[in-house]
């Protein structure tokens, strides 16, 4: 009798594991993405793409009437690029730090990054590209800031350089045209980090205004497996009065929000979030949203609003009750990791209003979905349509190998696109030939 | 000399199991409380339960070869090997994120398991009797 049910329990759960449909990417595109029913996994669906690099004369792709070509190569993990005014473009050269192993699955999914290329060592610096003569390669390139602590954001206002280490921001007195800053950073405010750190990511941006800086703090997990007091103060985009440090939670319940920007035409900050994981291959859509101020986007509770999750425990109706939906999905397990609008950009019509958004791609899908760079039309500060393909060919032609992954995405000040590619270690850069250019970089 | 009474596999079977046993309690700590360190304990005790329970199948490998086993004991080895297979089962559940790890389905098996390694445990923790030199076996 026993056996019998043990049998029947075996069947039941071997079929929860079989492989299921796949939606369309399009069909989660927008305000109001196709959400199937959760699915519990005995082994989530994955496909983990073996990392190959780039071969010689190897490039993404990108539409016609647009060029792409490697603007610099031989990076240490490159996550974030940033233009300075006088043109010069700082590389965030950074990893993680260690993962903790707290369970057998730990283990496994280090074997895994490693097999995608995304454990290697960042370099914990920040390089200095300059093109003196504008040719679309740069002439100098210097270690411009050194031995920090697995940086990624970072922000120029006035004559502070603010940069985002895992743990805390600091200030850098920058002197325009320097090309090392050796001083010491001081730093503003703490940020949370460890223990674990899961999601150590820390993006930044500032007010339009400059009084204000504005910080994206993951999650400590995938969906509070670490335990809820690990959480406290994450899964939240942050506010820093940059005159004092002081801060607060701006908006929370966003699981990792690895990019910030405000939009131009109407000073409204908006933000790029990754979803949850192993509850389906078409669930949790990641999305772009505008971060409204003490609004509650569901996390580790709810997503797309009330569509409760019952793995985080115990449970709080009341705060499921409070969740808003995000503005605008990207299709599930795209990863978005860059986010810049492209209102100063000169790769012509197509690309006059809107947003260019790296995504990095996960392994939580099978087929993958994301590993491009993608541009969302905006209208009157709003998304006006599908997103559209912008630069691809990150993956192999057999969708199993990947060449490239983007990260961070910045204008140039020529108006082009440069892309941080942590996996060909690469600053790629699509540019539309013909288009009037700015002029080199002056000193 | 005097003959062995002693088989290799007994008590790895018996040391697994009890890490087994263990992961229920574990289990139902975590259901009454959702502290993520029952949830983690429970997935180390499962995994170290099945490391020992491979070592105890190789060791009753060696009894055989040794010629030290005599007769099997089918039903104890039946219920030995379910419970080792429901325990990988119950490995790929505990490794899910948060409450599904474990409610309902992990401590479903975890009980499952539980009960059948006590009538194991009841019967002698021996897949075998053990063969006496004189030729004789011994239960």
């Amino acid at each position: 009798m026993t056996r019998n049910a043990c049998l029947a329990l075996l069947g039941l759960l071997a079929l929860s594991a079989c492989s299921e449909v796949v939606a369309p990417p399009d069909t989660q595109y927008g305000s109001n993405p196709v959400l199937p029913a959760p699915t519990q996994y005995l082994i989530p669906p994955m496909r983990v793409p073996l990392m190959t690099g780039w071969g010689a004369g190897e490039a993404p792709t990108v539409p016609a009437g647009l060029r792409i070509q490697a603007f610099a190569t031989g990076f240490m993990h490159p996550r974030t690029v940033y233009t300075l005014p006088n043109g010069d473009v700082l590389v965030v050269e950074s990893n993680g730090p260690k993962a903790p192993i707290y369970r057998p699955k730990d283990y496994i999914a280090g074997l895994v990054k490693g097999r995608a290329g995304a454990g290697a060592p960042g370099g914990n610096r920040i390089m200095l590209l300059r093109d003196v003569d504008g040719d679309g390669k740069p002439d100098l390139r210097t270690t411009f800031l050194d031995h920090l602590n697995s940086p990624y954001g970072v922000v120029l206002v006035g004559d502070q350089l603010y940069v985002a280490n895992t743990d805390a921001i600091l200030s850098f007195r920058y002197i325009p045209g320097e090309t090392r800053i050796t001083e010491p950073g001081v730093v503003l405010t703490d940020l949370p980090a460890a223990p674990i750190n899961h999601h150590w990511t820390k993006s930044l941006t500032a007010s339009p205004d400059g009084s204000r800086l504005y910080v994206g703090v993951g999650s400590n997990s995938n969906v509070t497996e670490n335990g809820i007091a690990v959480e406290q103060d994450r899964a939240a985009v942050w506010e820093v009065d940059r005159a004092t440090g002081f801060k607060r939670i701006l908006a929370s319940g966003l699981r990792n929000p690895t990019g910030l920007a405000f939009e131009p035409t109407t000073g409204k900050l908006w933000a790029i979030v990754n979803e949850r994981d192993e509850i389906g291959p078409d669930l949790v859509p990641d999305y772009l949203t505008s971060v409204r101020e003490g609004a509650f986007y569901g996390w580790p509770y709810s997503y797309f609003g009330n569509h409760v999750d019952v793995r985080a425990q115990p449970q709080r109706p009341d705060l499921v009750a409070q969740a808003i939906a995000p503005d605008y999905a990207l299709s599930s397990h795209v990863a978005p990791l860059g986010l810049v609008f492209s209102q100063a950009a000169r790769l012509g019509e197509n690309y006059r209003d809107g947003v260019f958004i790296g995504e990095h791609g996960s392994w939580d899908r099978n087929p993958l979905n994301g590993y491009k760079v993608v541009y969302v039309p905006f209208r009157d500060g709003r998304p006006s349509g599908p997103p559209q393909n912008v630069v691809t060919g990150f993956l192999g032609p057999d969708g199993k190998t990947v060449r490239g992954r983007p990260v961070g995405v910045a204008l140039d000040h020529t108006g082009a696109l440069l892309i941080a590619d942590d996996v060909g270690n690469t600053v790629w850069r699509a540019s539309m030939p013909g288009a009037a250019t700015a002029g080199p970089a002056t000193q | 000399m005097t003959p062995s009474t002693r088989l290799f596999h007994a008590p790895l079977v018996a040391s697994g199991a009890t890490l087994l046993i263990a992961a229920l309690v574990t289990d139902v700590l975590y259901w009454r409380t959702a502290l993520t360190q029952w949830e983690n304990f429970s997935i180390w005790l499962i995994t170290g339960g099945l490391l020992l329970a491979a070592v105890a199948a190789l060791a009753l490998l060696l009894d055989l070869a040794l010629r030290r086993a005599g007769r099997m004991h089918w039903l104890d080895f039946a219920l030995l090997t379910v419970a080792a297979l429901l325990s990988v089962l119950n490995a790929f559940i505990h490794s899910r994120d948060g409450y599904t790890a474990v409610v309902p389905q992990g401590l479903a098996l975890s009980a499952i398991v539980a009960v059948l390694l006590l009538a194991a445990g009841w019967r002698g923790w021996s897949l075998c009797a053990v063969r006496l030199r004189s030729g004789g076996t011994q239960a």
